[in-house]
């Protein structure tokens, strides 16, 4: 009898334990926006690398990139996101910097991943192609192409930026 | 809801007596004149409640659970065995939360290993249960899953949608003991590894918990344990069969 005593104790000192799930880091998440860098003069797309491209929401903190590729975080609370883009918006030289201003429109969907992980968001880009980058007299940009409007992995590139 | 439990108790209760009325036709039959007192073996119901799911109710705010259990002798070593009961439990999880609520029924049986005294209904057995369960489960809030924070962290957003007629069935391996503490009035434990064999789950969303089978890790597998204090009713006795010497 004692030990059938001793057995229960266990068990219920045993049942307070809840396995504590982590998201793994490999899990597809909510995507962020995939875009690729062309050189605009050329006759056949050609990887363009930026240098020290400035992204920024108003009212949040720049971010900094180099490269032919970037990817950049969609509000998950709002249908859209705006985005100015700083040519050289990232180095110290104020003089040289240009800033063309992207507007992204999309649909959102919750999708439910795992008990750990929670739910993710995937967004479904409603923009053409030319009503993205507002036109003013100093363009960078001179061409935005969507090539996958569904965004749901980050490991695809979702639109290509010529310049 | 209890209305619920205790009808389905009543008819648990029936099947149990039909088996009992084929148990004592075999072993009337076999009763055999004898100078010695013959002696008798009692046959009942035994019932009982789960206390881990009852103390729990009180102690713990996000639960409400309740598990009645029966089991009744049918061989010397085998006893048809159930359990019935009705759970509602809200999990707080990293990026989820949510409620289940829902009634279960588990049926099978028990094979006892214990060597008893005459009368007596100790155990050390090993069982087998079928579960059924149905239930419901409520998204109450969640936050999308952010990895790369550049706007914040993801608020709670508050949902509340309920995902009605789910169900599961699954198989149950219970291990356990039962003594008796006074007259006809035992206490036990079992332990149990289920494995699910099906699984209504919600679109887009997850059976993260299911009642009677408890926590659900993604696979088929789970587990799950019960404490219960029954008390056994003595409903008819039989005389035992004398063991036939084997011809040669």
């Amino acid at each position: 009898m004692k030990k059938i005593f001793l057995l229960l104790v266990v068990v219920f000192s045993l049942s307070g334990c809840e396995k504590d799930d982590i998201c793994d880091a490999s899990t597809s998440t909510t995507p962020r926006l995939v875009i690729q860098f062309y050189e605009s003069a050329a006759p056949t797309p050609v990887l363009k690398s930026v240098t020290a491209l400035g992204v920024i929401v108003p009212g949040y903190t720049t971010m900094s990139f180099n490269g032919s590729k970037i990817l950049i975080p969609l509000q998950i609370n709002d249908d859209t996101t705006i985005f100015r883009f700083i040519q050289n918006g990232a180095d110290s030289d104020l003089t040289n910097d240009n800033e063309d201003i992207l507007n992204f429109n999309y649909t959102r969907k919750k999708v439910y991943i795992s008990r750990a992980c929670g739910y993710k968001v995937l967004f479904n880009l409603t923009n053409t192609n030319t009503n993205i980058l507002t036109p003013d007299s100093d363009n960078w940009i001179k061409n935005i192409i969507i090539v996958k409007p569904n965004l749901e992995i980050e490991n695809e590139v979702h639109v290509q930026i010529y310049f | 809801m209890f209305k619920y439990i205790f009808s389905l108790w009543f008819v648990l209760a029936t099947f149990l007596g039909h088996a009992q009325a084929q148990q004592s036709k075999d072993t009337i039959t076999a009763v055999k004149k004898d100078s010695i007192k013959p002696k008798t073996e009692r046959y009942g119901l035994r019932l009982g409640i789960d206390l881990f799911k009852l103390t729990r109710s009180f102690s713990e705010k996000n639960y409400k659970g309740i598990e009645l259990s029966g089991d009744f002798k049918f061989t010397r070593k085998h006893y048809l065995a159930g359990e019935i009961g009705n759970e509602n439990k809200t999990v707080q999880d990293d990026h989820l939360n949510f409620t289940t609520k829902g009634t279960y029924i588990k049926a099978g049986f028990d094979y006892n290993t214990y060597e008893n005294w005459f009368g007596m209904h100790n155990m050390i057995y090993v069982g087998l249960r079928y579960g059924v369960s149905t239930f419901s489960q409520t998204l109450n809030s969640y936050t999308v899953y952010n990895p790369y924070p550049y706007f914040g962290q993801s608020p709670v957003t508050v949902d509340g949608t309920k995902y009605d007629g789910l169900s599961a069935q699954w198989i149950e391996v219970v291990a356990g003991v039962k003594a008796e503490l006074f007259n006809n009035l035992y206490v036990g434990f079992s332990v149990r590894m289920n494995n699910i064999i099906s699984n209504k789950v919600p679109d887009n969303f997850d059976s993260l918990y299911i009642p009677g089978f408890n926590r659900t890790y993604g696979g088929k597998f789970g587990a799950g344990f019960n404490y219960t204090i029954s008390y056994f009713v003595p409903l008819f006795k039989t005389i035992l069969k004398p063991k036939e010497k084997k011809k040669d």
